[in-house]
């Protein structure tokens, strides 16, 4: 279950109009229509994207108010950027590794050469 | 060195740059030789690489297989030499077997292509990986085995730490 909410996020953050969505939300909540305003795009466009990021966890509606502004869930993009530098440490602790190596072997081609 | 740099140019691809105070051969080496592999590819602590077999020119094969001592599960990769150019270029396809680990990286395999190029004793390592979809590039995110941190995400990381 864990993984079908990663690939969801990662499919919802792959477009660049919805990061632009997430990264106005972080300011603050916002309505379809202020999106609508500010991104200049249609009505339903909108709507679909704020709906793919609601179905990833990214974003929540409110069911109170009338215009149902939307909210970033801040924890859960929070996971999924901490899950991604996870992963960058995965590749940065390879090539550290091949760092020292590489140390080693430029040292033993040094004393070669002094022989 | 700084970190590796990480992005993902298009859909189904993600790109790794990288670069290493060593001149170009022992670079090379380091990348071909599986004894010397073996001493970086083993991907966390606890982890080995029972199988490390590399057969360098076009159309040779190759086979990884990492395996976790305590649990003793295993998966790797294999796949087939599609170019290889001596200190400056190996590309191959790659498919992973998940072995008892599970997750997916799609069934088509990707193409995987290193390039190095040496400038005043530096080696710049640049690591192509193309998924075949984009839904395989993403389900190998998930695994966990490659990445794709694009840097509207740090910018995004910022905007929330602020």
């Amino acid at each position: 279950m864990y993984m079908k909410q990663l690939d969801q996020a990662f499919a919802a953050l792959a477009d660049p109009t919805r990061r632009g969505i997430l990264v106005h939300l972080a300011r603050g909540e916002a309505t379809v229509n202020d999106l609508v305003a500010l991104f200049h795009l249609t009505q339903p466009t909108i709507s679909s994207h704020i709906k793919v990021l609601e179905s990833a966890g990214l974003i929540s509606r409110s069911r109170q108010a009338q215009m149902r502004p939307c909210k970033l869930e801040a924890k859960r993009l929070q996971e999924v950027t901490k899950w991604l530098s996870k992963v960058q440490e995965v590749w940065e602790g390879k090539y550290t590794r091949l760092d020292a190596l590489l140390a080693e072997l430029k040292q033993a081609q040094k004393e070669e050469r002094k022989k | 060195m700084k970190p590796a740099e990480v992005s993902t140019p298009s859909d189904r691809e993600v790109l790794v740059k990288r670069s290493f105070d060593a001149p170009v051969n022992l670079v090379w080496q380091a990348y071909t030789d599986p004894a010397l592999m073996r001493r970086w590819l083993t991907a966390m602590p606890g982890w080995s690489m029972p199988v490390c077999e590399m057969a360098v020119h076009v159309g040779g094969k190759y086979r990884w297989r990492w395996r976790f001592e305590e649990s003793g599960q295993e998966f790797g990769f294999i796949g087939e030499m599609l170019e290889v150019v001596l200190h400056s270029k190996i590309s191959h396809t790659q498919i992973y077997d998940p072995g008892d680990q599970g997750g997916s990286m799609g069934a088509e395999p990707s193409i995987v292509t290193v390039t190095f190029v040496e400038v005043n004793g530096t080696t710049n390592v640049e690591t192509s990986i193309k998924f075949a979809s984009q839904s395989d590039r993403d389900a190998a995110m998930s695994t966990g085995m490659t990445d794709g941190m694009e840097m509207s995400y740090q910018s995004l990381d910022v905007v929330l730490a602020g």
